[in-house]
Parts: structure tokens; C-alpha cells; sequence
């Protein structure tokens, strides 16, 4: 094997993307967080105070990290689907939408479930 | 005929000068100068007012030689000569004395010193126009035919341009075939035509044309003469050569794209390319073909690092790329748009340090993210690391965008974005002495108001060759140099600076030295009475003077800069200036 310019990653945690996931994602294409601007809103409002801020957990979908998505199983599952946060995004992005369509892929492939 | 009667106008630029020079107080001394017959202080001497006002005493004292102490000569030198001449005088025997940049701005401490300086800054002023002798702008007649230098897309375009305007036209190809960059390219930005087939239509045009003569495998050897009727010698493959006169010259010799080193992003390895290359094997896909290949291998995932070669750090030295090439975010966004287009399920991740798709070619960007595009921010300090194994490669980045965790890809391909860096043409910068900037590119005089005319005279750069371009850009700073071009030959005469040197034929005992010192060609060997001396081609010099301290007989000087003027200035500079400290007869009666 060879490498160049390695010297940034020493000892550094490495998170893969996996494209089967990240293929996924796209085919469901409900899941929608490309608008996200990063400001915080949705953290800053969420009433459970909820570990994993919104926009890292969509960050982490939008680019198929998907160790970090199961990782985070039981931060989506806290979630109240309360829509606060939504409907105070200023980018409009659908937060609570997209956290239901993470559990449907999450009952599927995780739990096994599904929905026929 | 030198001057005996000066007047001398001191301005005091609103308060500019006037706040910190005792404007007033240097008129009264100045005023009891020799020769000075009119002396006056003016609050804006630039004025329409300002101006009428130092005409009407011009003629109403037939003066016959001014000197204005205002601002420096770069903002009003053409002004005051301009004043001078609708006065009746000769506008080389007016001297601008720079009383506010080199006096009053200077010293705002110290009011009784800066008058002092302004005495002595304007007693030379009054030396040199003492000395002065009326000069005449050199007037050369221009030829109707132009020398285009490349024929990129910038070069085939201007060629066109000018043939269009009736002015005839060589254009010289140094390669086998004309199209330079853009014949490589298939589907360009912002429209979307392929750019061999722009360059198709260009060079069949080309070739209908009477009054356009194409040359390719030819290139520039010699050039003589000067603006508005250049000789010029040109090398056609490796032995013919024929000479040609044109009236100026147009240079659009393009760029070159930066290689990178063996290992820079890893670099050599299979699987890794630059951003040229992939371009070149796109143009080579079927648009129906409904996937891509590389090595016989179908592409999966493309992972484009961005900024390879530009945007260096100056700390890797002198010849680091510090400057950004412009082209290549949206040339890869659009890239990115063309592989979607052929296949839908390829996944793209683009690793940047800043996108730059300015203007219009932000929708390209937006057009990418909606598409699935996926990108990375990286920073300078941490670029991404490529390595090669079991057939695929593997980038490692530290995201900002995902609070700065590294974060891995696997991809079939890695395309380096590599920038557009100068072209090396010694030849070419030695034969015609254009100028090259600090980022290794051709300079003009000025980036905002002159962009496309050089130091030497007539001669003129277009395109890439200048910097970073796209397409558009580069055909748009041809079309300037058409314009300039064309502004320049249909009138039939240029008008010239006069301030040029010349030998005292009594003097010079033909030693050389000036020849060796002129850094223009401006120099002859002449010969009057059986004796050998030097002459100045007046068309040729610029007047820039390194050839007078080379004299070692004092034979050779500059218009409108002597030997004569140039000392009495110095010896008025010197003289005493003590008279400031006393009160003035004036002063004296008011306390
Ligand atoms: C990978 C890539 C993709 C690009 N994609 C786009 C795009 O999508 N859209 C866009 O607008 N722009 C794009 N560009 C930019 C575009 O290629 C340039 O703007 C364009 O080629 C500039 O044209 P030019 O005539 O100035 O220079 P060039 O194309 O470099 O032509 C210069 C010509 O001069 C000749 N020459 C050089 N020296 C001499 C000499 N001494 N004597 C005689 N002839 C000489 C060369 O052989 C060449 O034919 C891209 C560039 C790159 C690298
Ligand atoms: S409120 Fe909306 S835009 Fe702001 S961080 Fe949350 S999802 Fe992103
Ligand atoms: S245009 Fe983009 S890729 Fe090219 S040097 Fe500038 S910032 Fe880097
Ligand atoms: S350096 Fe002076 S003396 Fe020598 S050739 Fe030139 S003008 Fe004549």
C-alpha cells in the first residue's frame, strides 16, 4: 500500500462513508438536509436536549457515515417528533420528517422490521 | 531659445498644501527670484476657473516658460501641459513641482521646515524650466497589419475581429495545430458547447478568409522596428524563415496546466489523475454510452480534490502558485454536472478549500448540489491523504464541514484540480521584452485601466497568457486588444513622448558604453565628419536614461532631463533657504 500526506490522520479517529448507505438515503430521497445552514436553531430548542445536535446526525446521513448513524440509535429514538424545531428552522428544513424516515431505515435494517 | 520669463503658480489643493506650507509666504520669496516675472496662489489650480485664470496671465505677461507647485505629476502632468499649450505655449517648458506628496503630506509636523523644502522644491522647478527648450511629439505613420502571436482561442478570435475590421492579419501557430487548450475539452461551462468543436468553427472561418495568413509549427525569432512598423523575422518548422512588417503585435500564447510531483496527492498512482486528464477521457465518452471507464474499469465513485497547485503557500518559495486559477471550480462543478448526466448513480465527493464558482456560475454549483454531489471542506494545513490498494483508492480528509473528524472514502477515481500556471516561453519574452509579474504570467501597465497593452509599445497581450482565464474572459481581453489594436493602426500615426536621449555629436568619442547600457536597442553607430559616433533611435528609446551615467565623456542625455537642467535644479536645491526664518517686511509692519 501507499500513501501520501498522512501526517494530518495520525492517531485521529477515521469515520468511512459507505455508499450503500449513502445510496439508500438517496433512493428514500424523503430524507432532505442539504438546506441545513448550520446555525444551531434546532439545538438550542429541542426540549429533550438531545446528545447528537440535529445538524451533526444529518451531516453524518447526508454524506453515508452510517457507523455514526448506528452509533446514535438511541439519540433518534429520543426524539418527541414535537416539530419545535422545525418549525423554527430558518433554512426549513423538514427535521422532524427526516428523523422518521432515519427510524424507518433503522427498523429495517436494524431491527429487522418491515413495513409489508 | 531657452525661457526668460517664467511664470510660477503655487497651489494650495484646498487646504491639501496650504495647511502645512505657507503657500503665501513662498510666493513672496519666490517672486524675487531671477527670471520669475509672474508669481501667483491658486486654491485649485486644476479648476476650469483655476486653469483660466493662470492662462490669461500667461498671455497677459507673454510668459514664456510656467512652473506649477501642486499635487505629483502622475495625477495632473497632462492637465497642466494641456493648460500650457492653450496658452500658446510649448508644453514641454512646464514643470510640475510636486509641493503636496513630496512636501505638505510629508511633513505635517512642522510648517516652517516644509516651507523651507517648498522654496527649494520649486527654485529647481524654476532651474529646470529655465533650461528647457521646446520639444516636439514624435509622430510615427502605422502599417494596417497585425502579428497575432498563438492561435488559441484568444489568438483565432482576435485574427477574425480585426480581419472583420479590414485590417490584415499574420497569425502564428507554434504547434502543428491551432486550438491550443480548448480543442482537448468536450462540454465547457457555462453552455455547454464542446470545445474542439468551438475551436472547428473558429478555424474554418480561419481559413476563408483573404486577409488572414495562417502559420502553424512557426514562431517568432526576431522583432525591430517599433510601434506602428515592426520588422519581425519568423521561423516556419526547423529551417524556413521569412520576415515580415506589421504595425503591432498581439501575443496570446496561453498557459500551461500545473503538473503536479510524483507523490502530491498521490500522484503516479493508478486511478489518480489530474482534472485535464479526465476531461480528456469525457470528451473521448459516448454521451450514450450511459457509464464511464477508466483503465477498462466502470467508475463508480469520484472523489475531485480541489485547488492542486494553486493557493500555495508562499512559505514553499518563490516559485509557489500563490494566486487562484479562476477556471477550475467551475470547470469541475461542471465537470461533476457532464459524469451525472452520463451516469446517475456515480457518487461524487468534492474536497475544496473555497468554492469559487463567482458570478453566474453559481448555478452550476447550486445544479451540482441538487444532483447528490457531496462536498468537503478541507483546510490548507490539512490536506487530504490518497492511498492505492486492491484496486481502489482511498482518500482520508478533516472535514470542517462535519466538525473537523477525518473521514474516509473509498473511490474508483481521485481528480486532481490542478490550476493553470504560466507557460515557459523565454523565446518569446526575449525576442519582444513583455514584462512578467511576480506570478510568472505577462504584465500590462495597468490591471484596471490599461489591461491589455504592455511596456513596449504596440505590442499587446490577450487571453490566459496574462493570468487565469476562462473562455469567455480570455476572448473578451482579445477583443480589448483588437480594439486597441485597430484604435491604434486606422488613424495611420501615433504621437509620441519626445523625452527621448540624444548625443552631443562634439562630445562622444564612440566608446560603446551607451549601447551596452540600453537595455531597449535604441543605441546606432553613426558617423558625421569621418567620425565615429553614437546616435539614438528617437522611436526606439524610452527615455528611461540608464545609457547618461554609462557616458564616460557626459555626450549623451535625456530631453527634457539634461546634463544642464538636471545640475542647475541640484544647485538650486542647495541653495540657502534661511530667508523663511526671518519675518517679512509685511509681517513686520503687522506686529
Ligand atoms: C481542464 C480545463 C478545463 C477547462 N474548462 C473550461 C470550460 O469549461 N469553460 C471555459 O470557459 N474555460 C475552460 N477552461 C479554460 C480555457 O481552456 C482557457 O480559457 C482557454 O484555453 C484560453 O485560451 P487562450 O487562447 O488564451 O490560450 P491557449 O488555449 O493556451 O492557446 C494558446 C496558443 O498559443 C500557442 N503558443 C504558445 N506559445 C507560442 C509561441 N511562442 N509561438 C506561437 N504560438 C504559441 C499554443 O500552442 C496555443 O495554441 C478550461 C481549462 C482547463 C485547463
Ligand atoms: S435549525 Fe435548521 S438550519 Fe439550523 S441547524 Fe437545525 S436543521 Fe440546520
Ligand atoms: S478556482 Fe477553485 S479550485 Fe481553482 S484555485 Fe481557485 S479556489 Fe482553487
Ligand atoms: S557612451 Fe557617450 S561617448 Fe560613448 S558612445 Fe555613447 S554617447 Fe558616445
Amino acid at each position: 500500500m501507499i500513501t501520501t500526506n498522512t501526517d494530518s490522520q495520525k492517531n485521529e479517529k477515521i469515520v468511512t462513508i459507505n455508499c450503500q448507505f449513502l445510496n439508500q438515503m438517496k433512493l428514500g430521497s424523503e430524507f432532505n438536509a442539504t438546506a441545513c445552514i448550520n446555525c444551531g436553531t434546532c439545538t438550542a430548542i429541542c426540549p429533550m436536549e438531545i446528545n447528537l445536535l440535529p445538524r451533526q446526525l444529518f451531516r453524518y446521513v447526508l454524506i453515508g457515515a452510517e457507523e455514526k448513524v448506528l452509533e446514535n440509535v438511541n439519540n433518534i429514538y429520543s426524539c418527541l417528533l414535537c416539530r419545535m424545531c422545525e418549525e423554527n428552522c430558518p433554512a426549513g428544513v423538514h427535521i422532524a420528517e427526516n428523523v422518521r424516515s432515519l427510524r424507518t431505515y433503522i427498523n429495517r435494517e436494524v431491527y429487522g422490521l418491515s413495513r409489508s | 531659445m531657452s525661457v526668460k520669463k517664467i511664470g510660477v503658480y503655487i497651489c494650495e489643493c484646498g487646504g491639501n498644501i496650504s495647511d502645512f506650507v505657507d503657500t503665501e509666504r513662498l510666493r513672496i520669496e519666490i517672486a524675487k527670484e531671477k527670471d520669475v516675472d509672474s508669481s501667483m496662489v491658486n486654491m485649485f489650480t486644476c479648476s476650469d476657473a483655476g486653469q483660466q485664470k493662470v492662462i490669461e496671465d500667461i498671455k497677459e505677461k507673454h510668459l514664456d516658460g510656467i512652473v506649477v507647485a501642486s499635487c505629483s505629476p502622475k495625477l495632473h502632468l497632462g492637465t497642466f501641459r494641456a493648460m500650457a499649450k492653450r496658452a500658446g505655449l510649448n508644453e514641454y517648458q512646464y514643470t510640475q513641482v510636486n509641493l503636496r506628496e513630496q512636501c505638505s503630506w510629508a511633513h505635517t509636523h512642522d510648517m516652517q521646515k516644509a516651507t523651507k523644502k517648498g522654496l527649494r522644491l520649486i527654485r529647481a522647478g524654476i532651474a529646470k524650466t529655465l533650461n528647457s527648450k521646446p520639444l516636439k511629439k514624435l509622430r510615427v505613420k502605422t502599417l494596417p497589419h497585425v502579428l497575432v502571436i498563438g492561435a488559441g482561442m484568444a489568438g483565432m478570435r482576435a485574427a477574425l475581429s480585426l480581419s472583420d475590421i479590414g485590417i490584415s492579419v499574420h497569425v502564428i501557430e507554434k504547434e502543428p495545430e491551432v486550438g491550443g487548450m480548448t480543442k482537448r475539452w468536450g462540454k465547457m461551462f457555462p453552455r455547454n458547447k464542446n470545445g474542439y468543436e468551438l475551436v472547428e468553427k473558429l478555424e474554418t472561418e480561419l481559413k476563408k478568409r483573404d486577409n488572414i495568413e495562417l502559420l502553424t509549427n512557426a514562431e517568432l525569432v526576431e522583432k525591430d522596428g517599433h510601434i506602428g512598423d515592426f520588422s519581425v523575422k519568423i521561423q516556419v518548422k526547423k529551417d524556413h524563415f521569412f520576415s515580415l512588417k506589421v504595425g503591432c503585435i498581439i501575443v496570446s500564447t496561453g498557459f500551461e496546466t500545473y503538473t503536479p510531483t510524483k507523490g502530491e496527492f498521490g500522484y503516479g498512482l493508478p486511478g489518480i489523475v489530474t482534472l485535464p486528464e479526465f476531461e480528456e477521457l469525457l470528451a473521448q465518452t459516448d454521451d450514450g454510452s450511459k457509464m464511464i471507464s477508466y483503465n477498462k474499469k466502470q467508475i463508480k465513485s469520484i472523489c475531485y480534490i480541489y485547488c492542486v497547485g494553486s493557493r500555495q503557500n508562499k512559505m514553499m518559495g518563490e516559485s509557489a502558485h500563490q494566486y487562484c486559477s479562476r477556471y477550475c471550480c467551475s470547470a469541475t462543478v461542471n465537470t461533476s454536472n457532464q459524469v451525472h448526466e452520463i451516469d446517475q448513480t456515480i457518487n461524487q465527493f468534492h474536497l475544496y478549500r473555497d468554492i469559487r464558482t463567482y458570478g453566474k456560475y453559481e448555478l452550476l454549483y447550486t445544479k451540482s448540489l441538487e444532483e447528490g454531489s457531496l462536498y468537503f471542506r478541507y483546510d490548507e494545513e490539512y490536506p487530504p491523504s490518497v492511498s492505492f490498494e486492491n484496486n481502489t483508492c482511498t482518500v482520508v480528509v478533516k472535514d470542517s464541514l462535519t466538525g473537523n473528524q477525518n473521514i474516509k472514502m473509498n473511490c474508483d477515481l481521485v481528480v486532481l484540480v490542478t490550476g493553470m500556471i504560466p507557460r515557459t516561453n523565454k523565446q518569446l519574452a526575449n525576442v519582444l521584452k513583455i514584462p512578467i509579474g511576480q506570478d510568472g504570467f505577462f504584465n500590462e501597465i495597468h490591471p484596471k485601466l490599461r489591461p491589455v497593452e504592455t511596456v513596449v509599445d504596440g505590442v499587446f497581450i490577450a487571453g490566459s497568457c496574462q493570468g487565469p482565464k476562462n473562455l469567455s474572459e480570455s476572448v473578451a481581453s482579445s477583443m480589448a486588444a483588437v480594439a486597441k489594436s485597430a484604435a491604434l493602426l486606422l488613424k495611420g500615426y501615433v504621437n509620441l513622448e519626445p523625452l527621448v536621449a540624444e548625443v552631443d555629436p562634439n562630445l562622444c568619442e564612440w566608446c560603446g558604453e551607451c549601447l551596452k547600457a540600453c537595455p531597449y536597442n535604441a543605441i546606432q553607430i553613426t558617423e558625421i565628419e569621418n567620425k565615429k559616433i553614437a546616435e539614438v533611435v528617437p522611436i526606439l528609446c524610452k527615455g528611461g536614461g540608464v545609457c547618461v551615467p554609462a557616458c564616460p565623456s557626459q555626450a549623451i542625455s535625456v530631453k527634457g532631463y539634461t546634463n544642464t537642467q538636471i545640475s542647475s535644479m541640484i544647485e538650486s536645491l542647495a541653495k540657502n533657504v534661511d530667508i523663511i526664518d526671518e519675518e517679512t517686511n509685511e509681517e513686520k509692519k503687522t506686529s
